[in-house]
Formats: structure tokens, C-alpha cells, sequence
């Protein structure tokens, strides 16, 4: 019989397609060193598990895949949702992971891994010794969201659940106290929790307007943008800034944007605003209370088709854009917008951690 | 040794250098069928139909026998997780499955999961390659696989019973009945499959948790003569499946699917001389409830129920002519807690002919337009041709315009449907060259298809993923299919080896699509002995990327199976059986994130009587 001889034939052949196909995992060993930049959380796509984190040195050098997936014996997970870091350590939160991965922040040297306990883990803040991250709960139940506590110090997760209402996003924490934004998961919020870190209870709610995407604090003010409803909702609203007194939680001031639009990456520095709608980047003066009709400058012209990713640090603005299935851009501009760098990170880069 | 004449060939086709596509050479016994399209008008095209032997040494869900014996390329969550077949460079979405006649795609999401189909429910599994739509409507982009039931008018009475077993606690049974009489003719077919799925992940320290699954399916088909030239029919296919949604890599899970969904056709045919009128109408309903956490009463869900009307009537001018008319009324009414509540009602009508001016040469014709009431939808064709060139060489060609519908999923999902969408549709054309020579047949085919109006999620102005008719696709390759039988003595060897070679990109691109191989080749080869039968098969799968810049991709594997069967004589025979599935143990992935199993176990015992 020459079966053998058969088989054989397939085998080899099947090998020579094998030789034949390129092999793209370089897997380079990271360096190590990460201070004195900005480090990139990338989402990955959906359930394929191909969150990653990028680094960006002050010289603008990248360095793509940080976490060593070697050390830890699995890839850093599925969907990368934020990063706080606090102290020498990084908290990488991995939303469908459900997981907080710690490590330290300029060698990404793995310390812990917190893998029970996070069900649906969103954005971490700190405040007093303790790591607070805002937590969906199952995603369809409404009534079990909550806000899952780290210690610092043993980098442990306590027992300790502050129930929350739907959908708790970004995090802040401000004079002993935790703001958090309920844009409202899988339905649609329209609040910010007080949290009294003393107590570990919600002391007040207060109303802004519908999906209320992002939060920042300066000068004893509370900024909260929110996105408004958006065009499948019963009905369309425009997005809103509130301005909220931090020493009464009182609302001061509601600004509803023109024309319907749906803004979002609230960030504020060296007293000014920045936010994005669509691709565009628009900038006005903190103590503004109309809002420019007119962008700062528009994205698209750097081919961006939606942005993913957005701060502003020290003389320069960074916008993180790509698609789920393709290596994400970071794009850096001067504060006027004029671009910069046009740099190649993970896929669908997430947010940008100051790492200096 | 005839094994000789073969192993060259297949070298070389292994080398690219020779490929080919299977013809149908089955005969078809005199029995009754539903899908007569498939058998009438498909001559231009190539068919492959795999048989019950093929079927029974195979694995209780479509996609490991379809996935080990064609050219069709199977996206598979992990071990019974989701799977959606493609071939030619396509998605699951442009793969139509034909259920006696009536295409099944979910109206959802466009496509079949083939863990949600037992193979032993079928008697017939045939695989049109290329394109359909003229026939089948949405879908028969890459071509089509077809699920039917046989029923003939002869006197019998079998029943079957099969169990299986296997690792990871996988039990599988099935009983089958047929009987018949010249008047009547009946063929029920009841399956339950069910196992623990918890295979350790080869690699890592992990576990396949939360991939427990079980269903149960009934597939009926009933036949009753009338007079001489009546014939009235009854197709009723029922599947409940609950399924967790196993883990992957680095997500855990605790999700449950539990999807129930009832297929029913009536059929009246009428033979009157030359003229054959079938009248036909189908009710659908499919439904699934999604658990998040399986331990919570917490669910989505969603329900489409189809209904349709289909008049069929053909008339035979002589032997050589053959016109066929479709006039087709369908109407989807979908609800769910994540889409608008949408009825939409769809007419088409067909025309088909098929002429063989002579003994050598058969061309055919098709047309459809449908009137819809929610897209424009263009003008479908096909034009085919079939030249016996000599005694061992036959050449087709055919060409055709195709298309796919959007999905309810595409134009309501809450929050980014888009309900402004048109159908993807392609123009696409093929050469097949069959060869035929002392028990062996090789087919090699070579296609291109022009794809327009594809749709792909893109961000809109507020910054929301929705999908868009932007996309354009080229895709060319060939394919291959050699088989090959012999019988000397009291031993047979069968051989079945496919090749298929795809080229697909985005214009403007020189990135392959995302899941679709350059190569994908397999080879089973079978040798019986009287009662013994042994058998080799083999997979072989080229990288596969899952981003659309090729920058990360799952590496190209092989994976084999043995297995043998010894038929005892007691009762009606009876037969053992024996697999291993993953022979080498190989370390493989199919989709990111989802490894298979390791090597693996199955024993079965068939009873006939």
C-alpha cells in the first residue's frame, strides 16, 4: 500500500503552504522604560482580545505593545477601557476582561491582577488610599451597577459595593468626595452621583442634561459635558454643558449646544475648554458661557473618520482615531491645531495617560 | 497501484498549478424533491453533493462535515459556537442555505449558523458553488448549500438509531424512521445533541467555560399521492437549541443563547403532461433570547416570523427545452427588544430556461426582478453554458449578477440601524473544467467576482458606528475538487481531496479580506474491506487575518482525523464506529481569541432495523 506515501504528499504540501504564508507576530521584547511620555491605551476590537497599551515618549518615539503578555501567560484582554494611575503603579482596566490589570507605570512590570469581583469594570479614579472604578454590573440589569473599591496599599480588591444608579462612566475625585457620570450603559442617564468616600453612600444626585460623557473639576467648579439624546432616542436633544458649584453641588449655569449636535472629550486645561463634535476639535475660554460656533480646526484633513481618543497636555493636543479592525493614528497638533506628528498605535486607541 | 495515478496530480495541485471543482455525479434515484431548481437548473455550475457515508463518518453538525469535504471556509466561535460558512472570498452573509428550496438565512443577521443544523437530519447535503440569486434570492453571492429531504414512493420500512459519544461529555442521538408505499411516503428524523464543552485550551491554562450546550431538532417530511397526477407535501423542521457562549482567551463568560426556530412548507405539485405546476407556501419563525448572565431572568431577544407564497410552474417544450416561471410573494414581520418593529413584504418573479440544442451542448437562461417595499433592487441574471468537449473533458461557463439584502439588524437595530441601505449586489463569472477519467474526477474552476455597494460600519457624523454602502470588493481564485473511487475485490478506496486558492480585497487595497484564506485545502481518504472501513482526513486552513490591514492574523493550521467502522450482520446492520478528531494534538485557532480542542474521542454505535 502506498497510503503512506499518500499522506505524506498532503502533509508536505500542506507544510509548504505553511512555509509559504508570512508570519507577522514580531514579538520584540518591550523595553521596559516608560516614564517621560504618554502612554496609549488601545480598546482592540469586541471579543477579540487584542487590547493593547502603546507608549509615546516625549520625542514622539512609539513604542507599540508594552504589556508583555509573556509575563502575565495571556494577552492583556478584551476591550482596554481606561488607565489610572496613581503612586508607581498603573491600573489597566479591561472591560470585557472584567478585569484590573496593575502594573508598574514606567516599566510595566506586572504587580497584580484583579480578576473577580469587576463585572463590566468602566473608569478608575483614587482618592484616600483607595482605587474606586465604576462597575455596569450584567449589562441588561439596570439595578446592579456599583462601584467596586481597591485597596492602594495591598492592591487588593475589598468586599466593600457602593450601589450606583444605571451606567456609571467617568470617575473624578474631589475634596474627599467621587463624582460619578451616569451616561447610562445600555439605557440612557442623565445624572452625576455624589459619592461620600467616608460613608461609601451616594449623597446626592444631581440632574444635567442626557448622556453625560465626560466630567472635569477646576477652581471649584464642576464642568459636565453631556451628549444629549441621540437621533434614535424619542427625541433628539442637543448636547449640554453644566457648570456645577463643588462646594454646594448646586447646578450654576446650563449651555445647550447649537444646531443639535452631540459633543463629547470634555477636557480643560491652562484655562481653557476643549471638546470634539464629530471630527472636529473646538476650543474656548473656560469662563465662556456661549459656545464657538466655529472648530478650532477639523481632523478630517488628517483622513480621521471618527475620533476614539482625545486629550490636551501641555502645548500639544492629541486625537486617537482608526477603526476595530486596523492599527489605530494618534495625531498631535499644536494648541492652535496645527498638526504635528501622525503616529501609528493599537487598535482603536482609548485614551492618553501622562506618564511624566 | 492506482494510488500513483493520483498523488501526482494532487501534488500538483497542491503547487497551484492545477485546480478544480467537483461535478455532480450522483445520480438521482426517481423520488420527489422540493429544491427541482437545484436539480434542472444548476448544469452550468458545479454541485457537489455529499452522500450518507460521507455524512455518517462526519460529525452531527454541518460544519465539521462541510468544513473536512468542501471548499467552504467556516468561521467557528470555538467547538458548537457560532459558525458561518463563506466561500469564494465571501461573507457569511453572501452564503445562502437553501432548505428544500427555501432559503433559511436568518432574517437577523443574514446568516446560518451551522451549529444550530444537525447533519443527520438531512439525507441529502449539496453544495451549488457560485453564484444564485436568480433562484435563491438574497445571498447566492459565493454560492449556496442546500439541506433537502428525499421522499420516494417505493415499499419500505427502516428505522435507524444512532448514538455517539465523545469527550468533554458530548453525547449525541438520532433516530430516523422512513416508510413508504406508492401512495404515501414519510421520513422523520429526531436529534439530540448535548455536552460539557469544557476542553482545556491547548497553550494555556484555561478552560472552554461556559461552552456547555444542548438542542434538539425534528425534521419531518411527509408525502402523499393524490391520483396519478397529484402530489401534495408537507416539510416540517423544528431546532431548539440553548447554548452558552463559551469564553475566550481572555473574556469570560456567563452568556446564554437559547434560539428556537420552526420551519414548515406545503407543497402541491401537479403533473399535467408537459406542463408542471407547484404551488408552495411556508411559514418561518425564528426566535432567540439572549442571556447575558445565564444565572438572571435578565434577557434581549428577537423574533422574526416569514411567511411565504411561491407559484411554480414549468413547461417542458420537448426534452431538450425546459421553461421555468417563479412568481414569489415573501413577507417578514420582525420584532425585538433591540430592533424597531418592522413588517416588509417582498414579490419577485423568475424566469428560467434550459436548452440542449444537442447531446453536447446545454445552455441556460435566468432572470428576476423583486418589488419591494423597502430598497430598489436590481435586476438579477444568469447565463451558463455546458460543452461536452470530449469523452474525459467538459467545459461550463457562467456568468450572473447577485446580491444580498440588508439585514434587520443593518436597517433597524436600535441605535445604529440604517434603514436607507441597498442591497450588496455582484456581477461575477466562472470557467469550470471537468475532467473525468477511469474512476477519478477533476474539476478546476476559475472565477471573478465584482462586488458593489458592500456594506461596512462606518462612523457617521455624530460619531456612531453605523453601517454604509461604501464598500467595493474584487475577488478572483480557483478552485479545485479531485475524486476518485475504485473497487477491487472486496476492498474500495475512495479519495475526495479539495483545493481552493481566494484572492479578496477592498479596492483601492492590497489587504486580503479579513477571514478569508488564501488556501485552504483538504484530502479524506477511505478504504474498506468487507465489514472494516478506515479513514484519513485532513484540513488544511492558510492564515486568516481579523483586521483589515493585515496586521494581525491567526496562523495557518493543519488538523487531521481517523476514525474506522466495522458493520456488524444483526438486524439490518449494525455498525461501530470510532474517531479521533485532532490526531496530532495541534495548537490551532479558528477565530481570535477561541482555541479548539486538543485531541479528542467519539464512539458510535448505528442500528438498523
Amino acid at each position: 500500500m502506498k497510503l503512506n506515501k499518500l499522506l505524506f504528499t498532503v502533509l508536505a504540501g500542506s507544510l509548504f503552504f505553511v512555509s509559504c504564508s508570512s508570519d507577522d507576530d514580531n514579538t520584540t521584547t518591550p523595553s521596559g522604560a516608560y516614564a517621560n511620555g504618554v502612554i496609549v491605551l488601545n480598546q482592540g476590537n469586541f471579543t477579540s482580545g487584542n487590547a493593547s497599551v502603546s507608549f509615546i515618549s516625549n520625542a514622539f518615539a512609539v513604542e507599540n505593545n508594552i504589556f508583555d503578555a509573556n509575563l502575565l501567560g495571556q494577552p492583556l484582554g478584551d476591550t482596554g477601557q481606561d488607565i489610572g494611575l496613581n503612586g508607581d503603579f498603573a491600573y489597566i482596566v479591561v472591560n470585557n476582561s472584567h478585569k484590573v490589570e496593575i502594573v508598574n507605570r514606567y516599566t510595566f512590570a506586572p504587580i497584580a491582577s484583579l480578576q473577580t469581583g469587576l463585572t463590566n469594570p468602566r473608569y478608575i479614579t483614587f482618592e484616600n488610599g483607595k482605587g474606586y472604578v465604576t462597575c455596569w454590573g450584567v449589562g441588561e440589569i439596570a439595578a446592579d451597577d456599583y462601584i467596586a473599591v481597591i485597596d492602594l496599599a495591598t492592591n487588593t480588591l475589598t468586599s466593600t459595593r457602593i450601589p450606583v444608579a444605571e451606567g456609571p462612566e467617568k470617575i473624578i475625585a474631589e475634596n474627599g468626595k467621587l463624582y460619578v457620570a451616569h451616561k447610562g450603559g445600555y439605557g440612557m442617564g442623565t445624572t452625576i452621583s455624589v459619592i461620600n468616600t467616608t460613608t461609601n453612600t451616594v449623597e446626592t444626585t444631581i440632574e444635567v442634561g442626557a448622556i453625560p460623557g465626560s466630567l472635569e473639576a477646576e477652581d471649584g467648579t464642576l464642568y459636565v459635558l453631556s451628549e444629549g439624546y441621540p437621533y434614535y432616542a424619542s427625541t433628539e436633544t442637543a448636547g449640554r454643558l453644566t457648570r456645577i458649584n463643588l462646594s454646594n453641588n448646586r447646578v450654576v449655569a446650563t449651555t445647550d449646544f447649537p444646531n443639535i449636535t452631540h459633543p463629547s472629550n470634555l477636557v480643560i486645561e491652562d484655562n481653557a475648554m476643549y471638546y470634539t463634535i464629530g471630527t472636529a476639535v473646538y476650543k474656548t475660554d473656560l469662563l465662556n458661557t456661549t459656545l464657538p460656533i466655529t472648530p478650532l480646526f477639523n481632523t478630517s484633513a488628517q483622513s480621521v473618520t471618527g475620533i476614539t481618543a482625545f486629550d490636551v497636555e501641555d502645548d500639544h493636543i492629541y486625537v486617537g482615531s482608526g477603526s476595530y479592525t486596523a492599527a489605530g493614528k494618534v495625531n498631535i497638533y499644536s494648541l492652535t491645531g496645527a498638526p504635528q506628528q501622525s503616529l501609528t498605535v493599537g487598535i482603536a486607541p482609548a485614551g492618553f495617560y501622562f506618564n511624566n | 497501484m492506482t494510488l500513483k495515478q493520483f498523488i501526482l496530480p494532487f501534488f500538483l495541485l497542491l503547487c497551484h498549478t492545477l485546480v478544480a471543482q467537483q461535478d455532480s455525479i450522483v445520480q438521482l434515484k426517481e423520488v420527489v424533491i422540493s429544491d427541482t431548481q437545484l436539480r434542472d437548473f444548476s448544469g452550468t455550475q458545479s454541485v457537489q453533493k455529499l452522500n450518507d457515508s460521507v455524512i455518517g463518518r462526519n460529525a452531527a453538525s454541518l460544519t465539521s462535515l462541510l468544513q473536512y469535504n468542501t471548499v467552504i471556509y467556516f468561521k467557528e466561535n470555538g467547538l458548537g459556537m457560532v459558525s458561518s460558512p463563506s466561500f469564494r472570498g465571501s461573507t457569511a452573509q453572501q452564503t445562502a442555505v437553501i432548505w428544500n428550496g427555501i432559503n433559511i438565512n436568518s432574517q437577523f443577521n443574514g446568516q446560518t449558523d451551522f451549529n444550530t443544523l444537525n447533519t443527520r437530519d438531512f439525507n441529502v447535503i449539496s453544495v451549488r458553488v457560485g453564484g444564485g440569486s436568480v433562484i435563491y434570492g438574497s445571498s447566492a453571492i459565493g454560492g449556496s448549500i442546500h439541506l433537502d429531504n428525499e421522499l420516494a414512493f417505493d415499499n419500505k420500512f427502516t428505522n435507524e438509531l444512532r448514538t455517539d459519544y465523545g469527550s468533554y461529555n458530548t453525547l449525541g442521538v438520532n433516530y430516523k424512521v422512513a416508510t413508504a408505499t406508492n401512495r404515501f411516503s414519510t421520513n422523520v428524523s429526531i436529534s439530540h445533541n448535548s455536552s460539557d464543552n469544557d476542553y482545556k485550551f491547548p497553550g494555556y491554562n484555561v478552560r472552554n467555560d461556559n461552552g456547555q450546550y444542548k438542542n434538539t431538532s425534528l425534521n419531518a417530511a411527509f408525502a402523499y399521492r393524490l391520483n396519478a397526477k397529484n402530489v401534495l407535501r408537507l416539510y416540517s423542521y423544528l431546532f431548539n437549541g440553548e447554548r452558552h457562549f463559551a469564553r475566550t482567551i481572555s473574556a469570560p463568560s456567563r452568556s446564554l443563547y437559547d434560539d428556537t426556530n420552526t420551519r414548515n412548507l406545503l407543497e402541491w405539485t401537479g403533473n399535467y403532461n408537459r406542463f408542471t405546476s407547484r404551488l408552495k407556501v411556508a411559514y418561518l419563525q425564528e426566535k432567540y433570547k439572549y442571556f447575558e448572565d445565564f444565572a438572571t431572568d435578565s434577557f434581549t431577544f428577537g423574533q422574526v416570523k416569514t411567511f411565504i407564497s411561491r407559484y411554480d410552474a414549468t413547461y417542458d417544450f420537448s426534452s431538450k427545452l425546459k421553461l421555468n416561471a417563479i412568481a414569489d410573494y415573501t413577507q417578514n414581520n420582525g420584532e425585538g427588544s433591540d430592533i424597531l418593529n418592522h413588517k416588509r413584504n417582498v414579490g419577485s418573479g423568475s424566469l428560467l430556461m434550459k436548452h440542449a440544442p444537442t447531446e453536447r451542448f446545454q445552455y441556460e437562461l435566468g432572470i428576476r426582478k423583486e418589488i419591494k417595499n423597502a430598497y430598489q433592487s436590481p435586476l438579477l441574471f444568469s447565463a451558463g453554458a455546458n460543452v461536452g468537449v470530449a469523452k474525459f473533458y467538459s467545459l461550463k461557463v457562467n456568468a450572473s449578477r447577485n446580491f444580498r439584502i440588508p439585514t434587520y439588524n443593518d436597517l433597524y437595530w436600535q441605535g445604529s440601524g440604517n434603514p436607507n441601505l441597498k442591497p450588496e449586489s455582484s456581477y461575477q463569472a466562472e470557467v469550470g473544467n471537468v475532467f473525468s477519467y477511469a474512476g477519478a474526477t477533476l474539476s478546476v474552476t476559475g472565477y471573478y467576482i465584482k462586488l458593489r455597494d458592500m456594506l461596512r460600519w462606518v462612523p457617521d457624523s455624530g460619531n456612531i458606528w453605523r453601517p454604509e454602502n461604501v464598500g467595493k470588493v474584487s475577488t478572483y481564485g480557483v478552485e479545485s475538487v479531485l475524486s476518485y473511487q475504485k473497487q477491487f475485490g472486496h476492498s474500495r478506496v475512495t479519495f475526495n481531496g479539495t483545493y481552493a486558492y481566494t484572492v479578496s480585497r477592498e479596492d483601492g487595497s492590497s489587504n486580503q479580506l479579513m477571514y478569508v484564506p488564501k488556501h485552504k485545502a483538504t484530502a479524506a481518504l477511505a478504504y474498506a474491506y468487507k465489514n472494516i472501513s478506515v479513514y484519513y482526513r485532513h484540513l488544511f486552513t492558510g492564515e486568516v487575518f481579523y483586521t483589515t490591514d493585515s496586521s494581525a492574523g491567526i496562523d495557518p493550521y493543519n488538523v487531521s482525523a481517523i476514525g474506522a467502522e466495522y458493520t456488524f450482520k444483526v438486524l439490518k446492520g449494525c455498525s461501530l464506529g470510532a474517531q479521533v478528531s485532532n490526531l496530532y494534538n495541534t495548537e490551532y485557532l479558528n477565530v481570535a481569541s477561541r482555541p479548539m480542542p486538543g485531541r479528542n474521542y467519539n464512539v458510535y454505535l448505528n442500528l438498523k432495523f
